[in-house]
């Protein structure tokens, strides 16, 4: 493992964050072209090395003091202090994080050449990346309320990024439900801390089953409602249509793959590890469900190819709640083995929506069509996350949803995977439908010179497909990568014990 | 795999499925070489509101496109729908529900 690891992958994309104006400035004054856009690759590859890196010492059990798997800032052990904890949950999250972001930076190179203020762009892209790498990795409650804060606010003037009137107003919406979700966070860190006294998460864990259980519900419901809006769940949903649509496709990818993860990490860790709700499960998985029927059928009706996308993005989260809801071993692994191949598919299409807009200028799906002759490939990789996003075999969705469905019967809800079953069916209507108005079919006349996507915007789209691959004909690998994970989901003893000791 | 009862062999499965789309495309060449296609002018001519119109001028609508599938879940379409207006009034009324309804679930849930 690199010394000091957890803290470095919070503070190198604060600092690179904050370095993007100077690079970009002194590469302006010297006539370097792409300065910038290198050096944000070199910095999203040394984060992710620098996460991988922690992936053998957890497997290995390695414990160095005051540094892994607890990592003990200033000196000062937790509760006292704060910590960063880390297990095979938070871990998991921060190599999905650090990985889709650095093909969303790699993709970035060409997709936005066009626009201009690249230097905001990357730096509050960095600064998303600080704040999911502080989400996933503290072990203190408060500071994941302000490193989610870091993430969301960075994320609202992404959404605004290009100027135009629907980005902008696209914007302020999310800005406005976003921060009242944000605020009930806070408020219920504030009910937590005048209960117990305490923000380190183990140790509120240790000592909330100490209070009575309707002293809880009002701050448990604070978090689940606050998350529920950042992860678009049912009934909170409605911010998330207008802003994917507005964002540019670049960062729209990066919203479905990796904020969207950490999302259901923060959720996973408040009701999991800090309240240990499982009985609250059964309302997650229904909230799920209802989430993941609305989606599609909301999917089915879309003229927009982001929009359509961002409707199938809430449908897929109500799988992983399905799955995390039905709080067996199997639904939490069937659960987070989706989230994992939903961050796979969900960031490759809207790369691919990028690429159409990059080309045609447009993702109204009324006015493409025939695509497959001017961008073969494109489509071809199109229909592979098509494929894999509805759950057909030999893809990796068929995997986590094939898991879900089985732990639906196994938990004794054969009706939950009989929904889960035919929303799969729409899942795949609706994209049919997206694949059929966008690559077949008569070509209109102002696209026959329309060209292949360029090669630096497919590169991370192609990796993503192999990936697609690869999960769904060895799944086990995808169930190896995932199960420290589902073993951290239902050992909170494990959590605590490891940030407190004896304590 | 670990998925319960019977048998899934992903690498066997993906082998059977590119099988089968080997024999699927033998088959529709097969098909094209027997039966030729034998367009008309007539048959290439595409009506709309008494103007003929090419080929090229014409898609299908996408919000049509599933309008049976869309007519069975007809009660969602009146009702639920609607409710997605884009004012953020309705938006914030929701996220106010919502904390309501995961409040009383909870509660219900801890007993």
């Amino acid at each position: 493992m690199i010394p000091h690891a957890p803290i470095l992958a919070i503070v190198l994309p604060l600092f690179a964050a904050f370095l993007m104006p100077v690079v970009g400035i002194l590469a302006r004054r010297r006539g370097i072209k792409r300065a910038r856009e290198w050096f944000a690759i070199a910095a999203v590859l040394v984060e992710l090395v620098i996460v991988a890196s922690m992936i053998p010492a957890l497997r290995e059990g390695q414990i160095i003091p005051g540094q892994f798997p607890v990592y003990e800032l200033g000196g000062w052990s937790p509760p006292w202090g704060i910590n960063l904890a880390i297990d095979g949950l938070n871990l998991f999250a921060a190599v999905i994080v650090a990985g889709i972001s650095a093909l969303v930076v790699i993709y970035s190179f060409v997709c936005m050449e066009r626009d201009h203020g690249l230097d905001q762009y990357y730096t509050l892209l960095f600064l998303i990346l600080a704040g999911m790498m502080g989400v996933a990795l503290t072990g203190d409650i408060f500071n994941l309320y302000v490193f989610f804060e870091i993430m969301c606010i960075s994320s609202y003037a992404l959404v605004a990024f290009r100027r135009k009137w629907q980005s902008i107003e696209a914007s302020i919406k999310y800005l406005i439900v976003s921060s009242l979700g944000t605020s009930v966070i806070l408020l219920g860190i504030a009910l937590l801390y005048g209960m117990v006294g305490s923000l380190n998460i183990a140790h509120l864990a240790q000592k909330l089953p100490l209070e009575p259980t309707s002293a809880i519900i009002v701050p448990l419901a604070l978090f689940v409602t606050g998350f529920g809006i950042k992860i678009a769940m049912v009934p909170l949903h409605m911010w998330q249509p207008d802003a994917y649509q507005a964002a540019p496709s670049a960062v729209a990818a990066l919203f479905s793959g990796a904020t969207a993860t950490i999302g259901i990490y923060a959720m996973v860790r408040v009701v999991y590890t800090l309240f240990g709700a499982f009985a609250i499960g059964i309302m997650l998985a229904v909230l799920g469900l209802v989430t993941m029927v609305l989606g599609a059928l909301m999917a089915l009706a879309q003229r927009d190819l982001k929009r359509l996308l961002a409707y199938s993005c809430i449908s897929q989260i109500g799988y992983v709640l399905l799955g995390l809801g039905l709080g067996t071993s199997l639904g939490i692994q069937g659960g987070l083995f989706h989230l994992f191949n939903n961050a796979i598919y969900k960031t490759m299409l809207f790369m691919i929506a990028g690429a159409i807009i990059y080309r045609v200028g447009t993702s109204n799906m009324d006015r493409l069509g025939g695509l497959w002759k001017n961008m073969p490939v494109t489509a071809m990789l199109f229909g592979v996350g098509a494929l894999a996003i509805s759950g057909v075999p030999p893809f990796n969705g068929f995997a986590s949803k094939w898991t879900i469905y089985v732990a639906g019967i196994e938990a004794g809800q054969p009706v939950f995977t009989i929904i889960a079953l035919i929303t799969s069916a729409l899942t795949l209507a609706y994209f049919l439908k997206a694949f059929n108005s966008i690559f077949l079919g008569q070509r209109p006349k102002h696209l026959s010179d329309i060209k292949e996507t360029p090669l630096p915007m497919l590169f991370p789209i192609m990796l993503l497909a192999v990936l697609c691959i690869v999960f769904g004909v060895l799944p086990q690998l995808g169930i190896d990568i995932v199960r420290p994970a589902q073993e951290a989901v239902m050992n909170s003893g494990g959590y605590i014990s490891a940030v407190l000791g004896g304590a | 795999m670990e998925f319960g009862p019977g048998f899934w062999g992903p690498i066997i499965a993906t082998a059977a499925l590119l099988l089968i789309t080997a024999v699927a495309w033998l088959i529709l060449i097969g098909g094209r070489k027997i039966t030729k296609a034998k367009p008309s002018a007539q048959k290439l001519q595409t009506y709309a509101c008494g103007e003929t119109l090419g080929a090229e001028e014409i898609h299908p609508d996408s919000e049509q496109f599933y309008s049976p599938i869309r007519r069975v879940f007809r009660p969602f379409y009146r009702y639920i729908r609607p409710a997605h207006t884009g004012i953020l009034n309705t938006y914030l009324f929701w996220v106010i529900a919502g904390l309501i309804i995961i409040m009383i679930s909870i509660a219900l849930a801890l007993g």
